[in-house]
């Protein structure tokens, strides 16, 4: 009776939690000397474009890639919205022409985050299962207005224990609004699974970010990961 | 065995000097060109030609976060040009301050359009010959590069208003005496020793909000001299005599726009380029106004299949005033064949893999333009004549790594 009560709800959980599993499958991961805890998805996309090598603070930034698979697939789609022969044919009219260098490319989850976590400004991306310490994981927010508002206090999720031991995880995707003055005025989800979406907004809802000139809209991913 | 020992091969291309990671890369392509009516760049197409050889091979290192040197070395055989003489593609020191402004110096690829920089590069794209309107290969060293410096940078707009990128650049545009044109004038028993000058213009386009959608503009001023040695034409006995051309007035300008759409991807732009050159010694003037355009689709049917299309126009109208009149009487119908070249074009290309493809292109084309700016169709492989159309096929394949 205990079994069927789980399966269905795992059943539930997968039903519902399919919701842009692609993106909720990948998580942004950089080397710690990178200060940022937030990168914007316009951001993010000129980083592996290598049309920024520095982020807004300054901070040096490199983009690491994954040589080919389903997470490399889903990071290019979702990020940076064409194909991996696009962004070949990208690097090799920058290397060709003598504009920009190849990124690193690496096999496997765990061979990037190796290279992150010892290379300087280094920004890469993984399975949201991957065992990522050493790295820290940027929470990707497109800011609407291009106006840079930095996370100032930021509350970890409640990782629900049930599917914690179940080994369910995955990423959260929501839409935050912004006031002027730094709070978060509202949360609206976009994908991820639903029980692990009620955690993550209990917890954004009390993020503060920097007072801006005015609200903006940022979309993030909050990543629940049930190896750490 | 060997695809895979070349493919790894293909895969190791860096290494470490001085705690710096050197990459190395490199591409080489060989195409094969036949033809039903005349001969076709500078190559005895008529008879099926393999003249069509090309290769480049570059390092670039990062020295700091901010600064990256590399240079490159491109040689080709493309029927009567370039006769396997190397020469320095690209050399460049390359600071980038920030995103939105960077600046490089040394030998330095021009932007001008979507694929004045990288118009050798046939394995980035579909097609093996980019429309010759805008593109004409037989003369890829009037645009290729400059010995100066470019400032560039990305600008990010507010309210969601997409992109800017900017290029404004100087230098000096040198000429290999194995290019077009010098080839071009040895028809008329004349010999150009250096052909060159300064060049300047900016480059300005514009990432759309609309998703895969880019516009742009560009602009090229020139100031060419070319000397060598001619025939004179009022006393052909004479034997040689010195011979010069300078610009008065040498400008190019570059409207494009390019939309990615899923698999499909379409391009259209229009050059115009006008010529005003002082000839021999100031004793004669033309005006030469060239103008091309294109539009051109491309669809990635499956990962190892493409295939493309595009209709290419060409027109090219001369003038001539002064004592060299009598020779060169004045080209401004450009509905002679002479006088443009209409091409339409249908493409495959196959990937084998990540590095190498193979590429069939068929080109159907009305007119021939063989001057008084030449376009892929001249006399000395002509000798009989043009005829008004002609029909190739190219077959291509091309490496890189």
């Amino acid at each position: 009776m205990k079994n069927h009560r789980i399966l269905s709800f795992v059943a539930v959980v997968l039903m519902f939690g399919s919701v842009r599993v692609l993106a909720a499958e990948v998580k942004v991961i950089a080397n710690r000397s990178v200060k940022a805890d937030v990168i914007s998805a316009g951001d993010l996309k000129r980083v592996f474009l290598e049309e920024r090598i520095a982020l807004g603070d300054g901070t040096h930034v490199e983009a690491v890639l994954e040589k080919d698979g389903p997470v490399h697939e889903a990071f290019l789609r979702e990020c940076l919205g064409g194909t991996d022969d696009d962004l070949q044919n990208y690097y090799r009219a920058l290397v060709f022409s003598g504009r920009g260098s190849m990124p690193k490319e690496l096999g496997s989850d765990e061979e990037v985050v190796a290279y992150v976590e010892k290379t300087r400004g280094a920004i890469g991306y993984v399975s949201a299962r991957t065992n990522t310490a050493g790295v820290k994981t940027l929470v990707i927010g497109d800011n609407s207005n291009h106006e840079d508002r930095k996370l100032i206090r930021r509350v970890e999720p409640k990782y629900p224990e049930t599917l914690k031991q179940l080994g369910i995880g995955g990423t959260v995707h929501l839409r935050v609004t912004i006031s002027a003055k730094g709070n978060v005025e509202n949360v609206e989800l976009l994908g991820g699974n639903p029980i692990l979406a009620e955690s993550a907004i209990n917890a954004v809802k009390q993020w503060v970010y920097a007072a801006g000139h005015s609200r903006n809209v940022v979309e993030i991913n909050v990543p629940f990961d049930p190896e750490r | 065995m060997c695809l895979w020992a070349g493919q790894a091969w293909l895969n190791a291309q860096e290494f470490k000097l001085f705690d710096r990671t050197v990459q190395v890369h490199g591409f080489a392509s060989q195409g094969f060109v036949y033809t039903n009516g005349n001969n076709w760049l500078t190559m005895d197409t008529s008879q099926g030609s393999a003249g069509f050889t090309d290769f480049g091979l570059n390092m670039s290192a990062p020295l700091t976060d901010k600064l990256r040197v590399g240079a490159q070395v491109y040689d080709r055989n493309l029927g009567q040009l370039g006769q396997y003489h190397p020469s320095l593609d690209w050399a460049v020191a390359d600071y980038r301050f920030t995103s939105w402004f960077g600046v490089r110096g040394g030998k330095v690829k021009t932007t001008l359009g979507l694929y004045t920089d990288t118009q050798d590069l046939d394995f980035l794209r579909v097609f093996a010959l980019l429309p010759q309107s805008v593109y004409p290969t037989d003369l890829r060293d009037a645009t290729i590069a400059h010995l100066g410096g470019d400032i560039y940078g990305d600008i990010p707009l507010k309210h969601r208003l997409g992109d800017l990128s900017y290029t404004a650049y100087a230098g000096h545009r040198s000429d290999s005496i194995y290019s077009g044109y010098p080839f071009y004038f040895s028809s008329f028993g004349a010999h150009i020793t250096s052909f060159g000058g300064l060049q300047y213009g900016a480059d300005l386009r514009w990432n759309t909000p609309l998703k895969g959608l880019l516009l742009g503009a560009a602009r090229l001023n020139e100031d060419i001299t070319g000397k060598g040695s001619a025939i004179n034409p009022f006393n052909p006995g004479a034997g040689l005599v010195p011979y010069s051309e300078a610009s008065k007035a040498d400008w190019a300008n570059q409207f494009y726009g390019e939309y990615i759409v899923g698999r499909l991807r379409i391009d259209s732009e229009y050059r115009r380029y006008w010529r005003n050159e002082e000839l021999s010694h100031n004793t004669s003037e033309s005006f030469g106004d060239v103008r091309g355009w294109y539009v051109s689709g491309a669809y990635r049917v499956c990962k190892r299949l493409q295939i493309g299309s595009y209709y290419s126009r060409y027109t090219v109208t001369n003038v001539v005033a002064g004592a060299l009149s009598a020779f060169y009487p004045p080209a401004t119908d450009t509905s002679l064949p002479a006088n443009h070249d209409y091409d339409k074009v249908i493409t495959g290309r196959v990937d084998l893999n990540r590095f190498w493809n193979l590429k069939i292109e068929g080109h159907f084309m009305n007119g021939y333009g063989s001057g008084p700016y030449p376009n892929g169709f001249y006399t000395q492989v002509n000798p009989n004549g043009f005829k008004p159309n002609t029909t190739a096929l190219v077959l291509k394949t091309s490496l890189n790594f």
